[in-house]
């Protein structure tokens, strides 16, 4: 049973560079590319039952806690004892697919199982960990399956050690399988004398010091997982490092190489002096994903992925200073370079002079031989003509050994953009951060290779609970179609306004405006209103006579309008295009309204969302129990029986399987709001309707924004928010973090109290 | 005296829906009296122990007396209770306003009962008999095993396949509700079928009950003899065996229906025939009249409409298939997804959204039962939104007309329609309507007419 049923989740490894000509811009045509990509659950389609009831369980099975089914599928008990133990072991070897509170769902895959192997996880260790977790005895499928996915991940290393570069793995067979390779035979360095044989050098490693699973593990196989290795290397010429990397990728000889960088020895490059301050506690989490890249005391390239608001900067900043050599931070646009410079200068001791911004406007240079320098993918990776003096900075990164690439919101990067970027800068280690590593789509294998695995993922609702980020009340507010507006969007003449008629429904404009009533009077909340649409966001903006801010506001009027947004009494909501998703930093906005949406992409939503997720007020209010249930809100405003209905399910898919839940609303405004809200009468509501059927097509579209090469189109600057919030840590409290588990254990006994609701979500069934 | 209509909710209910005389005569029997002494309203049971021994009777202004101001209420719902049941009897006075007293058939046995204790009709099995008893264990799983081998059948028969080894009474009975009988594809489930398996033990134990004694008539057998029988039941002593010579050829008959179910096993010694009450049949009394207990719940259910059942039992696999969609089954575990396309599936066989919430809700692992509410509020909002979705379309039968010779004989027509508040659409340009069935014929006739 099962066996012809039995579907591996195989994915393709492409290394492909077909996009190259498309995806000239990060902010646009990358945006949101996993529109069309499918979520891997909605292609199933029709039902598809797998059947594992012959698994045997095992007679203790209810103090273990999950299952583990023959096609890779894993199911997790939150609620086990071992679960924390459990969930640092599967997120290190297998996809998270869904983790609402009781139960998670894993998919083991050959990607998550690269990351497992490069994290020094060894194939039997992975295999007989599953076993001791698992509560039914494991399918021979899957320790086929992890044996077949790991025989040659990991298997390889690249060291650049001393400034060579040496190709090193403990087992001398693979490295002669490498050598019978013409690239990589040529590349090999001939200055290192030849002794017949192997001729491999033969050195030693420490085994993993980290704890890991070894808590799991008996004392033998503890003792064999820390024991000293015998290692065989060979040296490759630095020039010859692309090629031979390129031959070892999944299309080719199929052994991907790990990197790793043993930055403590390494002598020939300057030491960068900076130290984390004192006030610089990474939280438990950070803490956490810190020890998956330096497990070995060496430094792991590989991709950490934390929610927004989660404080990924000081993870970033933490690495560069361990590492403590020059460091190239890449963000993707001005204002993030502005901000990670703060944040460098924030949490480490770093001094001024070493630490330099390169941008359109500002061209700094650090002083002395080793520092910091923050700038775009785009300065990077632009292809025309520069100023002299960028072109001579540039040569000069080009020149320079870094001993970490810093790289933000990977997830936003383009494939090409990266491989780029990776070819002029020569760099020891490589660091990328993303809060939301949509998952299952090309690119992820790309960055994969590109990057480095990914080391580490923070579990949303863990973070909640534990206080570190905001408890955010999520909500899909159905606004019926007016009549009118209704009969236009039918009509086939008016398929390029259909996005326009949905996002101008009477009734959505009506619901936003009592919402923005509701927050800013009776709760004294600060607002941000997400339109994509540039003509709704006029219309509802000065409807409203509320500022706006999209990518034609000139930087002094947006600096104007954030300042007034934060100190002014009276300005508390702002209506943002989509420039406001990832570059503009509020941190005193709580309440999110989205008016108009990209389609169906899941990260936008995400994103979006981002923006409320810096934990606001006191710590012992946020946590579960607290004084305010939820401190966040996120709206989102849909048409009904519009494409937006599916394009709305479609983007909740990410936040939803991170253990969210999207609360319907469907009687706002209160039938009783009349004429106190506008476009009350049917007059009004169809000179809207005509206004909007009168509006050229290209007005009623998506906001195009210009391409940012140079850093200049954006002019956003970093609004200075309070010093603290902008860390990520706001208030800087902190506290350990298996607490969150245990007190929401406590608190499930205790009934909610139904006056601690917001009015809204207060029952709507009598 | 209060003639209310009682609708049967329980066992009881249904005894007090008797008419008197069956009523007197159930009260002959002294088991039947204290099963019902145990179904009493706390309050009741007092009033009844109260006033044993008294032969009088007693006012009513007095009993208000017995009770503080806050209990009226209460007092209320155990007078009536007990004169629906025909334990008190009230009496009218002019001068003296009203009194009550006690049935003296039920008084008499009562008072006998608590002095002598009561005597079965039959002795259980001596333990050296021929024959071996299971353990209550065994007897209990037999029980369970009956039990879903009934519903499991009854599933499958919503699939088209014939039941068996159910009894052609027991058929009959689901026959009345659950199944209907098409003359090809066999009997299939009805709306109220796919409903009634949604609902807990006790409540479907209940149903079936009760169906059995309302169409007990059809059977030849008194409904009164049946609720007596079913009643003594109940005071036999689970495990034990008893002679099935002890019986009447209905009680005979009835007992072999009842073992289709699982409330009692059927045991063949040497030389007579046995039969052992199981669970289900000694708290036939009790369990019926109450449905707090509950066994442990099994199904956890997440905010992304995932929901994981802690079962191993084909059954409740079966139950959850109904209206989720199941992904993976695993030797304890089965993992599914409630969707739009599964709850749809699931309206489309009668069950309704407040159904599916009540099963989960009182399903609902004991993980997350304490949680408040046990089923996410979004999943909840969500399927009961899914339903009304369903409900927003209103159809009506209509008729379409087209073709009209003139314009004047159209807008004629449309006038005619209005006037019978039978138009549904018109469309003046191309000259064509739609109009309500239910006026067709007054439409073809007047059509006719102009066209004359």
């Amino acid at each position: 049973m099962g066996n012809d049923e039995r579907k591996r989740p195989t994915k393709k490894m492409k290394y492909g560079g077909k996009d190259d000509q498309k995806m000239k811009n990060i902010q646009n045509v990358e945006d949101y590319y996993d529109d069309a990509d499918e979520d891997s659950r909605d292609g199933e389609g029709e039902e598809k039952r797998r059947d594992f009831t012959d698994l045997e369980l095992k007679p203790d099975h209810g103090n273990r806690p999950l299952w583990a089914c023959a096609d890779g599928k894993i199911f997790l008990e939150t609620f086990s004892p071992l679960y924390k133990q459990a969930y640092d072991f599967l997120i290190a070897i297998a996809e998270p697919v869904c983790r609402p509170e009781s139960m998670h769902e894993y998919n083991l895959t050959p990607h998550s199982l690269y990351a497992a192997v490069s994290v020094g996880l060894e194939t039997e260790t992975i295999i007989s960990v599953l076993n001791k977790l698992s509560k039914t005895k494991l399918p021979g499928e899957i320790i086929d399956f992890i044996h077949a996915s790991t025989a040659n991940y990991g298997k390889v290393k690249l060291v650049l050690k001393k400034n060579r570069y040496f190709i090193e793995s403990p087992f001398p067979e693979v490295l002669k399988r490498l050598l019978s390779d013409d690239v990589i035979n040529r590349a090999r360095f001939t200055s290192e004398p030849y002794y017949g044989g192997d001729g491999f050098t033969i050195g030693k490693t420490s085994g993993e010091l980290e704890a890991g699973p070894g808590e799991l593990l008996n004392e033998a196989e503890l003792a064999a997982a820390a024991e000293e290795k015998e290692t065989h290397s060979f040296e490759i010429d630095p020039a010859l490092v692309e090629n031979v990397k390129q031959r070892c990728l999944p299309n080719a000889l199929n052994y991907p190489m790990l990197e790793e960088y043993d930055f403590r020895n390494d002598n020939v490059n300057p030491d960068l002096d900076m130290e984390l301050k004192p006030h610089a506690q990474p939280r438990p989490y950070q803490e956490k994903s810190l020890s998956k890249m330096f497990g070995n005391g060496r430094a792991r390239s590989g991709i950490i992925v934390l929610p927004c608001g989660a404080g990924k900067s000081l993870v970033g900043v933490s690495a560069a200073a361990r590492i403590k050599k020059s460091c190239l931070c890449l963000a993707t646009n001005a204002v993030s370079v502005d901000q990670w410079a703060y944040q460098f200068k924030l949490w480490s001791t770093i001094k001024d002079d070493q630490i330099c911004r390169f941008t359109s406007d500002s061209k700094e240079r650090f002083r002395g031989n080793a520092g910091v320098v923050v700038t775009t993918y785009n300065m990077i990776a632009f292809g025309g003509k520069r100023s002299e003096e960028a072109e001579k900075i540039i040569e000069e990164m080009r020149n320079r050994e870094w001993g970490l690439l810093l790289m933000d919101e990977v997830h936003v990067v383009p494939a090409h953009m990266f491989r780029k970027v990776i070819s002029i800068t020569k760099s020891h280690c490589k660091l990328g951060l993303t809060a939301t590593l949509v998952r299952e789509d090309e690119k992820i294998t790309d960055l994969n290779f590109l990057i480095g695995p990914k080391l580490y993922e923070a579990n949303w609702l863990d973070l909640v609970k534990g206080g570190f980020i905001a408890n955010v009340q999520c909500a899909e507010v159905w606004c019926p179609m007016t009549k009118e507006f209704f009969a236009e969007y039918l009509k086939k003449e008016n398929s390029k306004k259909k996005q326009a008629l949905y996002v101008m429904n009477p009734n959505k404009f009506r619901a936003c405006e009592f919402l923005i009533r509701f927050h800013e009077q009776q709760r004294g909340d600060k607002i941000i209103v997400f339109a994509d649409n540039l003509f709704a966001l006029t219309e509802y903006a000065m409807k409203l006579r509320k500022p706006m801010i999209y990518g034609a506001t000139s930087h002094i009027e947006r600096t104007k309008i954030l300042e007034a947004f934060k100190t002014s009494k009276t300005v508390n909501t702002v209506f943002l295009s989509k420039v406001g998703d990832n570059s503009i930093d509020i941190p005193e906005a709580n309440v999110i309204i989205q008016i108009s949406s990209h389609a169906g992409s899941r990260r936008q939503e995400a994103q979006r969302l981002g923006r409320i997720l810096r934990a606001k007020g006191k710590l012992e209010d946020r946590m579960a129990g607290g004084k305010e249930e939820y401190n966040a809100f996120f709206y989102s405003l849909v048409s009904t029986d519009t494409q937006e209905m599916y394009y709305s399910t479609k983007r909740q898919q990410f936040l939803i399987d991170q253990g969210y839940s999207f609360k319907v609303i469907t009687s706002l405004p209160p039938p009783d709001a009349g004429s106190s809200l506008g476009y009350h009468s049917q007059e009004e509501q169809l000179s809207l309707l005509g206004k909007v059927l009168n509006a050229g097509d290209d007005m009623v579209g998506l906001e195009q924004l210009e391409e940012d090469t140079d850093g200049k189109a954006l002019k956003t600057r970093r609004s200075m928010g309070s010093m603290s919030a902008m860390s990520g840590a706001n208030g800087r409290v902190y506290m350990e973090y298996n607490s969150g588990r245990q007190k929401s254990g406590n608190q499930s006994k205790k009934p909610k109290d139904p006056t601690k609701r917001h009015n809204i979500f207060k029952k709507r069934y009598v | 005296m209060p003639q209310v209509k009682i609708i049967a909710k329980n066992f009881m209910d249904m005894v007090a829906s008797l008419p008197a005389i069956k009523l007197d005569k159930l009260y002959n029997n002294v088991f039947i009296c204290e099963a019902i002494l145990r179904s009493l309203p706390p309050l009741a049971k007092k009033y009844v122990l109260q006033m044993l021994y008294i032969d009088v009777p007693v006012p009513a202004t007095m009993m208000e007396e017995w009770v503080l101001a806050d209990g009226t209420s209460k007092h209320r719902v155990a007078i009536d209770r007990l004169i629906q049941l025909r334990i008190f009897s009230e009496i009218s006075d002019r001068k003296r306003g009203t009194s009550y007293s006690l049935n003296p058939t039920f008084q008499n046995n009562l008072q006998k009962h608590i002095i002598s204790g009561g005597v079965l009709p039959r002795e259980p099995m001596n333990s050296d008999n021929a024959i071996k008893l299971p353990s209550l264990q065994e007897l209990e799983t037999y029980a369970l095993k009956q039990w879903e081998c009934f519903l499991l059948q009854l599933i499958n028969s919503g699939q088209g396949e014939k039941l068996t080894g159910i009894s052609s009474s027991m058929m009959k009975i689901f026959q009345r509700g659950l199944l209907s009988q098409r003359d090809k594809d066999g009997p299939r489930l009805t709306e109220s079928g796919f409903q009634f398996l949604l609902m807990d033990t006790n409540a479907q134990l209940w149903y079936i009950i009760r169906e059995y004694i309302l169409n007990a008539e059809e059977r030849d057998v008194d409904p009164a003899d049946l609720i007596s029988f079913l009643l003594e039941l109940s005071f036999h002593v689970t495990g034990q065996a008893y002679n099935l010579n002890t019986l009447t050829e209905v009680q005979n008959n009835t007992l072999k229906d009842l073992a289709d179910l699982g409330l009692v096993k059927l045991q063949q010694g040497r030389k007579d025939s046995w039969f052992i009450p199981t669970k289900l049949a000694t708290n036939l009394s009790v369990s019926l009249a109450d449905s707090s207990a509950r066994k442990e719940g099994f199904v956890v259910m997440e905010t992304n409409f995932r929901m994981y059942a802690y079962s191993t039992s084909k059954l409740q696999c079966e139950i959850l298939r109904l209206f989720a969609r199941i992904e993976y089954q695993l030797p304890n575990l089965i993992a599914c997804a409630i969707t739009k396309e599964s709850l749809y599936n699931a309206f489309d066989n009668g069950i309704t959204s407040d159904q599916i919430i009540t099963f989960l809700q009182q399903n609902s692992h004991p993980r997350c039962a304490d949680r408040v509410p046990s089923i996410p509020e979004n999943v909840t909002d969500q399927i009961r939104l899914w339903e009304t979705d369903l409900q927003r379309i209103e159809m009506t039968q209509a008729h379409f007309y087209d073709e009209f010779p003139s314009k004047d004989v159209f807008e004629a027509a449309c006038d005619f329609a209005r006037e019978w508040r039978g138009l549904l659409w018109e469309d003046s340009k191309r000259m064509r309507l739609v109009v309500k069935s239910e006026v067709h014929n007054q439409m073809r006739e007047f059509l006719h007419t102009q066209s004359r």
